[in-house]
């Protein structure tokens, strides 16, 4: 059988559209704690998977692996079919890590490549800030944010920076409840105006279903998917009082909890 | 209408200015300070007259007069020149190796145990007995600087490793994966780190270098310099001179440190930030 190049390109495309993070026979840990044998796992391009797991599961390790700065054992780990550390990937961190010497809209033209012409960049920066409610902090210091409008800045930048996918690391721990409904409310908007492809670790059900289109339960280690579950509920209509909600956490949770 | 980007420096100074201007500088301080001035006075100034002998303890009057005297006499200037420039060229080759040094100890542990044991011993040695055998080995002019180099290094260098190894890994590993390339990652990211800590070793180096310069020259005697005229007032028993001379070495540390906090408003007391 022959294959025209019409083909092979839509077959390509489409291995890339259902698996744009691909995560295969991963294998590796630190030296006494083995937190991944023979590791798979993949999500889809434009939506938002959520890694969902106990606290010392691996799942900080996995974002570190997708993002090159750790380098696995064995297996192939794929961003948007580029080998992690090739690939351009956004990173949301637990922690803000904006540079504390450099305002907030400084700290956003740090990841512009300075190639992009002045004007176009602070035409971008704006443009994000605005969409995060940040606009009137552009030029204040990391120091005199508070928690939220620091993460907020940071949400900024992780979008503000071309990239294949975005990778959050419990992005929303630590900020009261009414603050993270906020900014997970910001984060919808964002990724409504320009999807990307997400991966999203936490160990919070709630904060699972508010931002997963697709959650997977993770298990303790060595890391297995145990559960997976497409969210039902359409990005548009999630909220805190959701009527769907009650029953899929306890599907959750029954998932979760570690087999006797 | 607001200026969107303002200039990089202009705004790391006024970051620092800020965080020092928030560690509470206030009036109440400044009075302080010139409390302690007004105390100093008064208690030298009652000590001089009980002794009542300007050979042992002239006066803060009689030292303000001898210092006028010494400023405007012939040479003083020579004096007060070669021992800024010996100071200064001392001081700025201890910089360069320390700051390599110091880059290397703070990136690389191994390093780091390598110098230790030097940093040790030029640490614990006597200063006068390193400038006797400095006096041995090198022309009346070097040794004075030798000294400074040799003092300093161990300040600046310990100050920059401990920078290096204040930078937030978390910020480093932030920059590597929003593809910072090198000139971004030195210019808004280790230099600022760095700054504050640069800034403490110049500091702190350099008020070093001026009192090793001048006990260096007192047993040296060069051609000219404030050790040299201290000393030589001293063999004629012209205690006011003496303390004259002391003046104008303490005019030139407090005249660069001045300079430095001048120059550098990223001066703080080394804290990460």
């Amino acid at each position: 059988m022959t294959k025209g190049p019409g083909t092979e390109g839509s077959v390509t495309e489409r291995f890339v559209t259902e698996r744009a993070i691909l995560v295969q026979n991963l294998c590796g840990g630190f030296a006494d704690l083995v937190l991944f044998d023979d590791f798979s796992f993949s999500c889809a391009a434009g939506r938002t998977s959520v890694l969902l797991g106990p606290s010392g599961c691996g799942k900080t390790t996995l974002l570190n692996l997708l993002a090159g700065l750790l380098a696995p054992e064995s297996g192939t780990l794929l961003v948007h079919g580029l080998p992690a550390g090739e690939a351009r990937v956004s990173y949301l961190f637990q922690q803000p890590r904006l540079l504390p010497w450099l305002t907030v809209e400084q700290n956003l033209d740090f990841v512009l490549s300075p190639d992009i012409p002045r004007r176009e960049r602070q035409a971008r920066i704006r443009e994000h800030l605005r969409q995060v409610s940040l606009e009137d902090a552009a030029g204040k210091y990391p120091g005199g944010l508070s928690g939220g409008m620091a993460q907020r800045a940071a949400m900024a930048r992780a979008f503000c920076f071309e990239s294949e996918a975005l990778l959050m690391d419990e992005a929303f721990q630590g900020l009261d409840l009414p603050l993270k409904f906020s900014l997970i409310a910001s984060f919808q908007a964002l990724m409504t105006r320009r999807p990307k492809t997400t991966l999203f670790v936490t160990h919070d059900i709630r904060e699972a279903l508010l931002v997963g289109d697709d959650i997977f339960v993770l298990s303790q280690p060595p890391a297995r998917i145990v559960f997976s579950l497409a969210n039902p509920v359409p990005r548009s209509m999630r909220s805190p009082d959701c009527a769907d909600f009650p029953h899929l956490e306890k599907d959750l949770f029954e998932a979760l909890k570690p087999a006797p | 209408m607001k200026v969107f980007i303002k200039s990089r420096r202009k705004n790391y100074r006024n970051y620092y200015r800020n965080y020092r201007k928030n560690q509470g500088k206030s009036h109440r301080v400044f009075f302080a300070g010139v409390l302690a001035f007004a105390l100093l006075y008064v208690v030298w100034e009652a000590a001089a007259g009980l002794m009542g002998a300007s050979i042992i303890l002239p006066g803060p009057g009689e030292t303000f007069r001898e210092t006028l005297r010494l400023i405007s006499g012939a040479g003083f200037w020579y004096s007060l020149g070669s021992t800024l420039l010996r100071g200064l060229a001392g001081f700025a080759v201890s910089f360069v190796l320390g700051l390599a040094a110091g880059f290397l100890a703070g990136k690389y542990p191994l390093f780091a145990g390598f110098i230790h044991p030097y940093m040790t011993i030029i640490r614990s040695t006597p200063l006068m007995a390193l400038i006797l055998i400095a006096i041995v080995w090198f022309p009346t002019e070097a040794v004075p600087v030798f000294a400074a180099v040799l003092m300093a290094f161990p300040v600046v260098c310990q100050n920059v490793a401990s920078g290096v190894r204040a930078v937030d890994p978390g910020l480093v590993e932030m920059a590597r994966v929003y593809r910072a390339g090198k000139r971004r990652l030195f210019a808004r990211l280790y230099f600022p780190s760095l700054a504050p800590f640069l800034a403490a070793g110049i500091s702190s180096g350099l008020g070093l270098a001026w009192r090793v310069v001048v006990a260096a020259e007192v047993l040296s005697q060069p051609l000219w310099g404030i050790g040299t005229g201290m000393q030589e007032a001293k063999m004629r028993l012209e205690t006011p001179r003496v303390f004259a001379w002391t003046a104008a070495a303490l005019l030139l540390s407090w005249l660069s440190d001045f300079g430095l906090s001048r120059f550098s408003s990223w001066k703080t007391d080394g804290r990460s930030l």
